[in-house]
């Protein structure tokens, strides 16, 4: 034990060196992670820094411009765009991150036992991941809501059954390639049970690709709560989300066109950080793959 | 060009298709049993009595075993018969077979759009890998790749249609009907929808691109005094065709997906618009007839894709 | 204040409430003499805001389906535009005594197949109206003992009591004549192919796309319709089909919302229409069971709602705040239980507190998913919300969430909806506040209210009809029955080649009068 703490310890500053340098080199992927990590900041102190109530109505300031009361305007019931806004974040995120986690807690498992057991298990698994990958997402995640009810969190659990096989495939795939590994047959031998050897040896080798594909996915379902928002099967009134502003900005288009643009610049620039960040993990934790 | 072993792997796939197909609509057929509340109810409309609730359970066959239902529905579909909406009693195969057009249109010419501008991108980019211009068609296809596509409508129908009132704001027209009429129609949700794609070809194309060229074997083509063009369409071109390939189908997927919030942005009377209305009443047979559609698109593009690997590839018919 | 505005005609708000209240004839618009100019041919493209539930008129049920089923089927009776008086439409009718009605039914009219509409034709409809299993229409004929044919073109109508509504009631889905011919032959599948003896026949329609109809050639009206057809295109968000009608795709989109005004005055080229309507946006109660069996709370919800503001923040002003499920213009209004509920947040809490709900309540409520919707809905959140109760919505589409409230799940305590108004105001009270009545939720009622509403069927003469309405409505509105908030002025767009248009009372456009330059 204590020659594990030793090189833990020995190990610190070498990975904050490495990490300051994968700062410095990617910059890309540094201002991504900075910007996510702001926006992090931002949701957490939602209640601090917003300037109004999200839900708050001022019939008077109804579609009101932008000025220095409301900086980015007011909806059609005089809601301030900013507060919304910052709301709104705290539900994409919230939303993005549900879908992503049920993805992983679905996928990960049911494609590491594919993956280790292979035989008819696997045949059989396969053949359901094959038949989730063989309809549009969105489609499967309309349906199912449907299903469920409309709201945000069926909404994103939806979403979350959709995205399941696209990362039960990849852990399949990788767990197939780490199971034929000496190390795991070693750790049969010595007679480790299956369970312990799936949590030890074959789980967190498979655990890079799945980093880098979580990463990816966070920006598909960001993208896919604000089209079920847009489409009212998402988020309910009169709770904020950038899918839900879009909705409403696109009513009132003709008359006050400026408040298409803070949601739909908040989704665009979180979908792009979430990629370029996956980006830059993938370049980072995949050695054979070198930046050109 | 089509030989015994081809024939053999088509059918071979072919027959993998099956499963997929059942296994698919068996399980969105089980997601939608999965609903609370009663649609029989709801069907019955205002003023109904339970006698007729309960007429309308046995008309529409809701009182039987789960595997019956799906048993029935199966076998119909299998013959052409996809029932009838619950909702409108409207054939759902006709709904379908009016819907489908217009989606179809859309991403056809959404895809011809992404290859248009992505190829040309993609090929300026392999070209000089690392130049300004490589960043900024990296920029553009981080860009397209993150935008939603149904923002990208609402800010083309803001500058197009309602600014400049150079292409219609909404709706659809069949392309039998008035071939020009449809395309203007289509044009800006195919835009909106080509987006992703036009990262997705120029990407995908710049990276095989720039393998191949930093190749050995163009390298001494090069040394050989070959003008970079020749090269480039000779051995570039012809070998990333595999993977344009793949690209290609894995938009087609995903944009038969997107066209669903983008239909709803321009008011398409596509499958997008199908599906939302159906899900949102509960019409069972239509979500299910248009799921069924689906999958038998994407099946049957996966397929395609297959044989034209197989033409293109010979290695891969093993 | 202009309310209407057509073109260049601009009518005062106090011509508008002469003519409701006086009951003059529509000629004061001076519109028919605009239609002898009418010009015959073209199609009108029409931006629909809703799918039909049916266009059988006896199944389907929705009140938006009135403007296209009124291009298929006339009416035994029909309305006056302004008023909504019942008048002649293919049948006149007469009361030689209390207890029996006789319609006396135009004579050459045909069906679009061709069947003659004569006394049998209009005996098979108001037989299957009233019993048919299908039929959502057997409330409105109630009072109707039995139906004889006395003449080649003669109906008579024995009636279990006296009932002066039933013209009214004729002018409505009940009035609507379907071909016998055609129903007999398709059996218990008649919603989709309607034939009917309106002035346009029926061609096409596909689902939440499109509705096309074709001039009826053998019309009993000579010289109508004008158009060659119309067609209906079905676009469910408002500010979409306005859209479609600035860009040119369609001549007219009608009930938009307010908040597109601004919309309609900026676009070249299109003419704006405004008038007001009997379509009343409220707030259902089920008040059979708790928390709204409780008078208190139910006035408390009537305290807290800031009509005036609740125009304003949904209908941009375009609309007069509801004291009762009438209009202020209307001949059975009653002006003096107006001021029951002024908006008195204090009042509401204080009431809260003394039916045992000092820290405020939770109350489940229905809505509908479209934007308007959504948008009245939250601003009911709002202000219930400032005196503690705390609204838990569900959305869904109109026919799931209405048929989860009225029907038999009885799933919500609240639904915010709308009532679309009907040609007698009897009718209002009997299918939404009466004993069992569909639109009551919670099914019971004050006995004296049921009475109340067949009194008001006895009497021909208004004046004697409006004594028996303000009896009605001190019950409704003492009582809190409902929670009415809002009557939304009609807002029409229409491209400036369409001619001849004009509003009605109910909210619901008849094409007619229409013709394309």
């Amino acid at each position: 034990m204590t020659d594990v703490t030793t090189t833990t310890v020995a190990y610190r500053p070498r990975r904050m060196r490495r990490f300051v340098r994968w700062f410095v080199s990617d910059i890309r992927g540094a201002i991504s992670l900075t910007f996510l990590l702001l926006l992090a900041v931002i949701s957490i102190l939602a209640p601090w820094i917003s300037p109004y109530d999200p839900v708050a109505q001022d019939v008077n300031a109804a579609l009101a411009p932008m000025s220095a009361e409301h900086w980015l305007g007011a909806d059609d019931l005089g809601r301030d765009t900013l507060s919304r806004l910052i709301y709104g974040g705290v539900a994409s995120l919230y939303a993005s991150f549900l879908a992503v986690a049920i993805a992983v807690l679905i996928g990960v498992p049911v494609g590491i036992l594919a993956g280790y057991l292979g035989g008819w298990v696997d045949t059989m698994i396969s053949r359901v991941i094959d038949s989730f990958l063989s309809f549009p997402a969105i489609v499967l995640a309309i349906a199912v809501t449907g299903a469920l009810g409309i709201g945000l969190t069926n909404g994103m659990i939806s979403v979350g059954i959709v995205f399941a096989p696209q990362l039960a495939r990849l852990v399949r795939a990788r767990t197939l390639v780490v199971r034929h590994e000496l190390y795991v047959d070693a750790a049969r031998c010595f007679g480790g049970s299956t369970g312990r050897i799936l949590w030890r040896h074959v789980l967190p080798n498979a655990i890079q690709p799945v980093i880098v594909q979580v990463t990816l996915l966070l920006a598909a379902a960001l993208l896919a709560e604000a089209s079920l928002s847009f489409l009212g099967l998402g988020i309910q009134p009169p709770d904020p989300s950038w899918g839900a502003m879009l909705a409403r900005a696109y009513q009132n288009m003709e008359i006050a066109p400026e408040q298409m643009y803070p949601p739909g610049l908040a989704i665009l620039f979180t979908a792009l950080a979430y990629n370029t960040l996956g980006e830059s993990l993938r370049a980072a934790l995949d050695p054979t793959m070198k930046r050109n | 060009m089509l030989n015994a072993a081809r024939l053999h792997i088509i059918g071979r796939r072919l027959l993998q298709a099956i499963p997929v197909v059942v296994l698919s609509t068996f399980i969105v057929f089980g997601l939608l049993k999965l609903v609370p509340g009663d649609v029989a109810v709801t069907l019955a409309g205002d003023n109904a009595s339970e006698q007729r609730i309960a007429e309308i359970r046995e008309l529409y066959g809701l009182n039987q075993p789960f595997l019956l239902q799906y048993g029935s529905w199966l076998a119909k579909a299998v013959q052409g018969d996809l029932s009838n909406s619950l909702v409108s009693n409207e054939a759902v195969l006709t709904s379908i077979q009016r819907c489908l057009p217009h989606t179809l249109l859309i991403v056809a010419l959404a895809l011809f759009t992404a290859l248009l501008i992505g190829v040309p991108l993609g090929i300026a980019a392999a070209t000089k890998p690392g130049s300004w211009i490589d960043s900024i068609v990296m920029a553009i296809a981080s860009l397209g790749v993150a935008v939603p596509n149904f923002w990208l409508g609402m800010l083309l129908v803001a500058f197009f249609s309602l600014q400049l009132n150079w292409l219609p704001a909404t709706g659809a027209v069949a392309f039998t009907k008035d071939p020009w009429a449809s395309l203007s129609h289509a044009i800006l949700p195919a835009l909106a929808l080509a987006s992703g794609g036009v990262a997705e070809v120029a990407r995908q194309l710049r990276s095989s691109l720039v393998e191949i060229l930093s190749s050995q074997q163009v390298r001494t083509l090069h040394a050989k005094g070959l003008p970079p063009s020749s090269i480039l369409w000779r051995h570039g071109l012809k070998n990333v065709s595999v993977n344009l390939l793949t690209v290609i189908s894995l938009l087609a997927n995903r944009m038969l997906a997107a066209t669903v919030v983008v239909e709803a942005v321009f008011a398409i009377p596509g499958m997008g618009g199908l599906i939302v209305n159906a899900a949102m009443h509960r019409d069972f047979p239509v979500v299910q007839g248009v799921v069924f559609t689906m999958v038998l698109i994407v099946v049957s593009l996966n397929l395609l894709t297959d044989i034209l690997y197989s033409v293109l590839d010979p290695r891969i018919a093993t | 204040m202009r309310i209407f505005d057509l073109g260049q005609r601009t009518l005062r708000r106090r011509d508008i409430l002469a003519l409701i209240g006086g009951g003059v004839a529509a000629g004061a618009l001076g519109l028919p003499a605009l239609a002898q100019e009418a010009k015959k041919g073209g199609v009108l493209m029409v931006a629909a805001p809703a799918n039909p539930s049916s266009l059988d008129p006896a199944t389907g049920g929705a009140g938006s389906d009135h403007s296209i089923l009124w291009t298929m089927y006339d009416t035994l009776v029909e309305w006056d535009y302004d008023t909504l008086k019942p008048k002649p439409g293919m049948a006149k009718w007469s009361y030689p005594n209390p207890n029996t009605m006789v319609l006396d039914i135009t004579s050459g009219i045909q069906f679009h197949d061709g069947t003659p509409l004569d006394a049998e034709a209009v005996k098979f409809n108001l037989e299957r109206n009233r019993s048919d299993q299908r039929s959502n229409v057997k409330p409105d004929l109630a009072s109707v003992e039995s139906i004889e044919v006395t003449g080649p073109l003669q109906v008579t109508l024995k009636l279990k009591n006296p009932d002066t509504a039933l013209p009214a009631i004729l002018s409505d889905r009940a009035g609507m004549m379907v071909s016998p011919t055609n129903i007999k032959a398709l059996g218990t599948d008649t919603d989709r192919k309607p034939v009917g003896a309106g002035p346009w026949k029926f061609v096409r329609w596909n689902d939440n796309e499109i509705i096309v109809v074709a001039r009826h050639e053998n019309y009993w009206r000579k010289g109508r319709p004008y158009l060659d057809g119309i067609e209906f295109n079905i676009i469910t968000e408002n500010a979409t089909a306005l859209r479609s009608v600035v860009a040119g795709q369609n001549d007219m989109a009608f009930q938009l919302p307010a908040r597109l005004k601004p919309v309609i005055e900026r676009a070249k080229d299109l003419a704006m229409v405004s008038s007001p309507t009997l379509y009343c946006i409220q707030v259902y109660f089920n008040y059979a069971r708790a928390p709204l069996d409780n008078l208190k709370v139910r006035q408390a919800i009537n305290f807290a709602l800031d009509r005036e503001t609740f125009v304003k923040a949904t209908l941009g002003g375009l609309g007069e705040p509801a004291r009762m499920t009438l209009p202020s213009s209307h001949w059975a209004y009653n002006k003096d239980v107006a001021g029951t509920y002024p908006h008195d947040p204090e009042r509401a809490k204080k009431l809260l507190a003394e039916a045992g709900y000092k820290d405020g309540l939770e109350m489940t409520i229905g809505g509908y998913t479209d934007q308007d919707s959504v948008r009245r809905g939250e601003v009911i959140q709002d202000q219930l919300g400032k005196v503690g109760i705390r609204l838990k919505f569900t959305r869904g589409t109109i026919a799931e969430i209405s048929a989860q409230f009225f029907a038999q799940e009885k799933k919500f305590d609240l639904l915010v909806s709308a009532w679309t108004g009907r040609p007698d105001p009897s009718m209002t009270y009997a299918l939404g506040f009466d004993k069992g009545a569909y639109y009551n939720a919670g099914r019971t009622a004050d006995p004296e209210l049921s009475k109340l509403i067949l009194e008001s069927r006895v009497s021909e003469d208004l004046a004697k009809r409006a004594e028996v309405f303000a009896k009605i409505q001190r019950i409704t509105v003492e009582q809190a029955l409902s929670a009415p908030l809002a009557f939304q002025f009609e807002l029409d767009a229409l491209s400036s080649k369409v001619k001849g248009f004009k509003p009605n009372l109910l909210g619901k456009p008849k094409f007619e009068n229409i013709s394309l330059a």
